[in-house]
């Protein structure tokens, strides 16, 4: 689904990423981790044609990203609150981008019932602008929001900073369910390891902008993570 | 303690983004100051000279003190679409061992040395100085100088009350209503007995207490109220108001560009910045008056007609549409990677404006008045500001990067957003290019011809609107990774 091939970025000559080849299949739940500086969100920057590489190339489903405009019907993301739109109601906002995504209102609607649970009654009906609402709230709205449409990639910067644990806990069922039943290929970046470990299949670990990890995920990931990110702090 | 606050204060005035930017932008603001700085210190000293030639069996400071009363309202009027309160600012005091009476006072002083309570000391500074040359009484002057310093304060701290509660503003929007209403059914004029206020407290000069008493009165209602207000949810905070989802499907008609016009509509309609814009573009209807009641201007120099009808119909695309990207600058990642192409989003823009500029053509049917060759300036103006007009603005917007905070109001004087010279270079061709379209004609052929050269050139740029749109969007493309760098960059 998404090629990535000797991708690198440099601000005035520092490389802050540097991926020689990485492979996400389609349906895969992808995790992303690393330090503050590791290079994940330009990755997702970069995935998202919001910056440009400075060599190489990312393929989303064999359309050449910072080439063409193709890839956009069938990605969606949330990144930071610039991704949403500060002066609009929830609702508002679900239903514009339901209509960039070619949804009526009765599609929004039906998608969004679902999430009742995960708003946890704080988003829908509240009478306020998404710019008036806490961090974790503006959070939920944006997450759900990149999922309407049917989207075959989604991508979530850092979805669990920010919300409750009851929240938390309900993410990772989504997420889990998008990429098992649905087919739908989830990439995730998390400073949380246990959550990471919990909800994605395959966990790459990022630093300095090097991909110097790159495991499928089982019992024993969640102890080799924390086994390297306790060892890169103590050098 | 004052003294690290005003360290503070020098500080933030020194970093602030507008001081950021190159030395001609910083040169061309400072010479803007002087500029208009010194029209207003001549037009003051002048004033009297003026008055007194226009009316010459009425002392010119009586004419001031009658029309003083429009000057306050004006002002007040002014001050509450355009300044900015400091209080947000003080969050960061809250917390800190100082006391609240001291963080308040310096808030309240800090809203003394505001750009706009130095308006009227420009103009009445001169005015008094040239009263004293011309033998006045120097305790009479001096005292009604003070005075009116103190009203001009008063308006600094009554306006801090409208802004923050609805009960003053309604207050005074009745009164103002009222005193409109009666003057304008002429059953009773205010400003009459208010002139009268006013000449007394010149008269006698002792009678200046009062404003002073006035200022002291309502320092200490700000104060209180803030005092009491002091908590992060009271009156530092913003208000957050209660909404209802707005129903706009009407708009549905319009296609694929619906969307982004409901959206428009709303970001309009939802934010300070916005609105003031919205609000200034209704100003340029009126531009006109300037051109069309002086004869000088319709016999000898009638192409500068052509120059003012761009105005009347243009004001929002002028305005608004210089800054179109930056509209969008909060969430300008957001639309890069939604599903949209980015032709949609500029057509979307563009019917925006078209839409303005049909608007204000009909408000400005009253302009009949001076004539049917002025209605038809107008008319072929405002095709001119469709047919080509936005597609220069919208190209000129591409090259500007400068984000906007949408819930702020401007600043007097940090309004340097598109303030940048390919900005300038860009808005020339808009205003001298209906001159020059309209001139030759004129000149070599007749008025008509004139006429149908400036409507023409509109019909043939909204034919020709494919094509731009195309170009626009190509440069946009191009522009794209560097717009949405300066986008996201903090303010």
């Amino acid at each position: 689904m998404i090629i990535t091939s000797n991708l690198s970025k440099k601000y005035n000559g520092v490389s802050v990423l540097h991926i020689q080849n990485l492979e996400i299949p389609k349906g895969q739940s992808f995790g992303l981790v690393g330090n503050n500086g590791a290079g994940k969100t330009t990755y997702f920057s970069l995935l998202l044609d919001l910056i440009q590489p400075t060599t190489g190339y990312i393929k989303n489903n064999n359309v050449l990203v910072h080439e063409s405009e193709d890839w956009k019907p069938f990605t969606s993301s949330f990144i930071d609150e610039s991704f949403l739109i500060g002066y609009l109601t929830s609702e508002e906002y679900f239903y514009f981008i339901g209509e960039l995504r070619g949804q009526n209102k009765a599609d929004v609607d039906a998608l969004v019932s679902q999430f009742e649970d995960f708003f946890h009654g704080e988003i829908l009906g509240q009478k306020k602008y998404l710019r008036d609402l806490s961090k974790g709230n503006q959070k939920k709205a944006g997450i759900v929001a990149a999922l309407i449409g049917n989207p075959e990639v989604i991508i979530l910067d850092e979805p669990f900073a920010n919300l409750d644990p009851t929240t938390q806990i309900r993410l990772k069922g989504i997420i889990k369910d998008l990429a098992e039943k649905q087919g739908v290929t989830v990439l995730v970046s998390s400073h949380d390891l246990m959550h990471v470990t919990d909800v994605c299949e395959r966990i790459v670990v990022l630093e300095k902008g090097e991909v110097i990890k790159d495991l499928a995920t089982n019992a024993a990931t969640l102890k080799e993570l924390e086994a390297h990110f306790a060892g890169s702090e103590m050098v | 303690m004052i003294k690290r606050f005003l360290s503070l204060e020098w500080k933030q005035f020194r970093r602030a983004s507008y001081f950021q930017k190159g030395i001609a932008i910083k040169i061309l603001l400072f010479l803007a100051v002087l500029y208009f700085g010194g029209i207003a210190i001549f037009v003051g000293g002048a004033m009297f000279f003026g008055l007194k030639k226009i009316f010459p069996e009425i002392d010119p400071i009586v004419m001031v003190n009658n029309f003083l009363i429009y000057w306050i309202l004006f002002e007040l009027m002014i001050r509450y679409f355009m300044q900015q309160l400091p209080v947000m600012n003080i969050k960061p005091l809250m917390i800190i061992p100082i006391k609240r009476n001291t963080v308040i006072h310096y808030l309240l002083g800090k809203t003394m040395l505001s750009f706009f309570n130095f308006i009227s000391p420009l103009f009445l500074l001169p005015f008094s100085i040239v009263l004293l040359f011309q033998g006045y009484p120097v305790a009479n002057v001096i005292l009604w100088f003070f005075a009116l310093m103190s009203i001009t304060m008063s308006i600094n701290f009554l306006n801090f009350l409208i802004n923050k509660s609805n009960t003053v503003f309604y207050g005074i929007a009745v009164m103002v209503i009222v005193i409109v209403a009666l003057k304008y059914f002429n059953l009773f004029d205010v400003t009459e007995p208010v002139g009268k206020i006013f000449n007394g407290l010149y008269n006698q000069p002792y009678l200046a207490i009062i404003p002073l008493l006035i200022v002291v009165g309502l320092y200490k209602a700000n104060f209180n109220f803030i005092r009491k207000g002091f908590y992060l949810d009271g009156a530092v905070s913003k208000k957050i108001k209660e909404v209802n989802a707005t129903d706009l499907s009407w708009m549905d008609r319009f296609g694929s560009v619906a969307p982004f016009l409901k959206n428009d509509i709303k970001m309009i309609t939802r934010n300070a910045r916005p609105k003031q814009v919205v609000l200034m573009s209704f100003f340029f209807l009126f531009y006109g008056l300037f051109f069309f009641t002086q004869k000088v201007y319709i016999e000898e120099m009638p192409y500068l007609l052509g120059f003012a009808s761009i105005f009347i119909t243009g004001g929002f695309l002028l305005s608004f549409g210089q800054l179109v990207p930056s509209w969008d600058s909060e969430y300008y990642k957001l639309l890069m990677s939604q599903n949209i192409p980015y032709r949609q989003y500029l057509e979307s823009k563009w019917y925006l404006m078209v839409f303005a500029v049909i608007v204000a053509f009909i408000l400005s049917t009253p302009y009949l008045y001076f004539g049917m060759d002025i209605y038809l300036i107008i008319a072929a103006g405002a095709l001119f500001n469709i047919g080509l007009n936005t597609f220069i603005t919208l190209f000129g917007g591409a090259l500007n990067r400068v984000p906007i905070e949408l819930d702020t109001k401007a600043k007097a004087f940090s309004n340097t957003n598109g303030f940048n010279p390919t900005q300038l270079l860009i808005a020339l061709p808009k205003l001298i290019l209906p001159i020059i379209i309209f001139f030759i004609p004129y000149h070599f052929i007749s008025f008509n011809a004139g006429l149908i050269a400036l409507a023409l050139s509109g019909v043939i740029g909204m034919v020709f609107k494919n094509f731009f749109l195309n170009k626009i969007e190509q440069v946009y493309q191009k522009g794209k990774y560097k717009t949405i760098a300066a986008f996201s960059e903090k303010k």
